[in-house]
């Protein structure tokens, strides 16, 4: 059993954590769609929440405004175009049950060799985040390490990341864009 | 249309603030939480605000689709070609400290702030285009 | 004095908390979607208004104090025209409300 962390707040981190599953198993279970869309919504708030309190606030401000923002916006602007509930599912899918369960069996198993949280040993901790933090005291005058890692000493990942949300961008825009201007020209061609 | 009053009158004092807001997170990237994706997102949430109370046209009329892609592929090259400064000025690609060898540290303060910049206008611009591809669609095509 | 602000403080995080749970309840169990928006209204003004007081009395005359108040101000004008924007949408679309006559 890893070990908790040792502050007290493990009395929050833990029913937060409930919450999620809870949130996670209600939405699966939801045959109404916009419900659904609304409970990711509900996720993405409690998941901004979780990662605040393991000390990540700029994650926890890329997912709140993201998720529970846009995403759920661009959601419910899609729902609106398709069907407002889910269809029913077709037959018993216990062959994908059986293959989720044995390989969420074998993710656990993994864990268990994993080190425990919050232990400065870990591999993780060792390299190269000290060199991180160390390097951006001594050759920048910035103080937010998080920034600097992503700009800077990891630009190209930031990079391929901006490149990957306007390949998103096009993708969407050329799917819809298209599609009205071939609408258009039937309509013309029809009246 | 009186009956959307309140929603007006509200999202017009609270646009400007949630714009004012989004430069702010973009340009305290260096001191708190924040950057340029967190301020892209947050640019792009005032304008859809804007354009879900005051209509679609007025939407666009404030920020044209064809400005918002314009910007997307700008501030990819804004990213890209901050990089190629580097190669220019005779270090690696995306180098900042060579930008400037006397103060490497501010190399990485000017390099950091474009990127940064890229990365808002990019974000706020793709955001944007989204909504309105998706937005004043009938269903059921 | 310190004890004061504290205990104040205190009371005004339970206080806000136990007002929170009032609108949860609310949510669940009141019978109409009109009514329960009330609960929702409870939770955004009262709860979270009570809360931030708490927070800014124990975080005294700082940069805190003022960012608090003014997250207590923009949550104050965005979460009731929300529930207006809701609950007018809904009357538009025919949503008729619940009257004692209607056996739940």
């Amino acid at each position: 059993m890893s070990r908790l962390p040792t502050l007290g707040d493990q009395w929050v981190v833990i029913p937060l954590l409930v919450l999620l599953v809870c949130t996670a198993i209600t939405i699966i279970r939801m045959r109404s769609l916009m419900a659904a869309v609304l409970l990711t919504g509900i996720y993405s708030f409690l998941s901004a929440s979780w990662m605040l309190l393991l000390d990540a606030p700029d994650v926890a401000f890329t997912e709140a405004a993201v998720g529970a923002g846009l995403s759920t916006v661009l959601m419910l602007a899609t729902l609106a175009l398709t069907s407002r509930d889910a269809k029913p599912p077709v037959r018993r899918p216990w062959g994908p049950l059986f293959v989720v369960v044995v390989t969420g069996a074998a993710l656990v198993y993994g864990t268990l060799d994993m080190p425990h949280y919050g232990d400065p040993d870990a591999p993780a901790q060792r390299y190269p985040s000290p060199s991180y933090v160390e390097r951006t005291a001594a050759e920048t005058e910035i103080r937010n390490v998080v920034t600097v890692v992503l700009a800077s000493y990891r630009g190209y990942d930031t990079l391929g990341e901006t490149t990957v949300i306007f390949t998103a961008g096009i993708g969407v825009l050329l799917l819809l864009r298209g599609r009205a201007r071939r609408m258009g020209t039937r309509e013309r061609e029809k009246s | 249309m009186t009956r959307l009053t309140i929603l007006r009158v509200v999202s017009k004092w609270m646009v400007p603030f949630i714009l004012l807001f989004a430069l702010y997170v973009q340009a305290h990237g260096d001191l708190g939480p924040g950057g340029g994706f967190q301020a892209g997102v947050i640019f792009a949430a005032g304008i859809i605000l804007y354009s879900l109370v005051f209509g679609l046209e007025a939407g666009r009329r404030v920020f044209p689709p064809r400005v918002a892609e314009s910007l997307a592929a700008l501030g990819i090259l804004l990213y890209a070609g901050t990089g190629w400064a580097g190669l220019l000025v005779g270090g690696w690609y995306l180098d900042f400290p060579a930008l400037n060898p006397h103060h490497p540290s501010h190399g990485q303060h000017w390099g950091i702030f474009a990127v940064e910049l890229g990365v808002g206008l990019a974000v706020a611009s793709v955001m944007t285009s989204i909504f309105y591809a998706f937005a004043g669609r009938r269903g059921s095509q | 004095m310190e004890t004061v602000i504290a205990v104040l403080s205190w009371f005004c995080l339970v206080t806000g908390s136990a007002f929170a749970i009032i609108g949860g309840i609310g949510l669940l169990r009141l019978p109409d979607f009109y009514t329960r928006m009330h609960g929702g209204g409870i939770t955004d003004t009262l709860g979270a208004g009570l809360i931030m007081v708490g927070l800014s009395l124990q975080a005294g005359l700082s940069l805190i104090t003022v960012k608090l108040l003014l997250i207590l101000v923009f949550s104050l004008v965005a979460s009731p025209t929300a529930g207006y924007a809701l609950a007018k949408s809904a009357r538009t679309h025919g949503l008729e409300p619940w009257k004692r006559e209607d056996d739940r």
